[in-house]
């Protein structure tokens, strides 16, 4: 199993959610967060702006979903026909054990 | 070393915490985070209910809200040793396993290194 943490925009995050809801995908965490990449945060004139409104999506699927999810969430998150700076970043780690609460079972 | 992530209810955060530090997991990270589950939810089943002053009965839980809404939860996030995840794990489901969908979910994830940002530290002793 894979967990996939995407920090994207905050104004892409409806689209996202509702495409992965129609792909089958339902199951997502979403928190606010802030941040800056590679680009240093903004300036707009002598004001810089490093601490950029982000919301991160955190899912976790089979191995096999990985790539579907991936390719769902670039689609959906990027601005333009090419993407721009600040579309955000897609991190995915390996999940060992997942249980769920209500039944104490092992397994998504 | 393992980070172990529980998603659980708000109702039950309290009691969590308190059982995890009396279980001797004092150093917990504590996150406000909106979600969905694999359950598609009705809302008007639920609001039937609360409009008559009924409480909403087990069986219904998984159809309390509207496909795709996202509901509030607190994530918890902890880093504990190899050999403790087990009790960390059997900690938050006896508090929090009430049998309905909802309860939440628990992730266990392989951490390959950790400093203790005081001193610079790293490794298992930092725990």
């Amino acid at each position: 199993m894979y967990m996939i943490r995407s920090i994207i925009r905050p104004e892409k995050v409806n689209g996202v959610l509702a495409a992965l809801l129609e792909a089958g995908f339902p199951q997502i965490t979403k928190m606010d967060v802030f941040g800056r990449g590679k680009q240093k945060g903004i300036r707009v004139g002598s004001v810089e702006y490093d601490e950029l409104p982000k919301e991160m999506l955190m899912i976790t699927v089979n191995d096999d979903d990985k790539d579907e999810v991936i390719k769902i969430i670039m689609d959906n998150s990027r601005t333009g026909d090419k993407g721009t700076f600040g579309d955000g970043k897609i991190f995915v780690t390996e999940v060992e054990e997942v249980y769920t609460v209500s039944s104490g079972k092992q397994g998504l | 070393m393992k980070e172990i992530m529980c998603i659980i209810r708000l109702n039950k955060v309290s009691q969590t915490k308190e059982a995890l530090y009396e279980a001797g997991f004092p150093a917990v990270t504590f996150t406000k985070v909106f979600g969905r589950g694999k359950k598609s939810i009705d809302q008007a089943i639920a609001e039937t209910y609360i409009h008559a002053g009924k409480k909403v009965p087990a069986s219904y839980d998984e159809s309390v809200s509207e496909k795709g809404r996202l509901i509030p939860k607190r994530l918890i996030t902890l880093m504990v040793s190899d050999d403790k995840v087990k009790t960390v794990i059997d900690t938050v489901l006896a508090i929090n396993s009430t049998g309905s969908p909802g309860d939440g979910k628990i992730f266990v994830l392989p951490v390959k290194e950790a400093y203790r940002v005081r001193d610079g530290k790293s490794g298992m002793e930092i725990l």
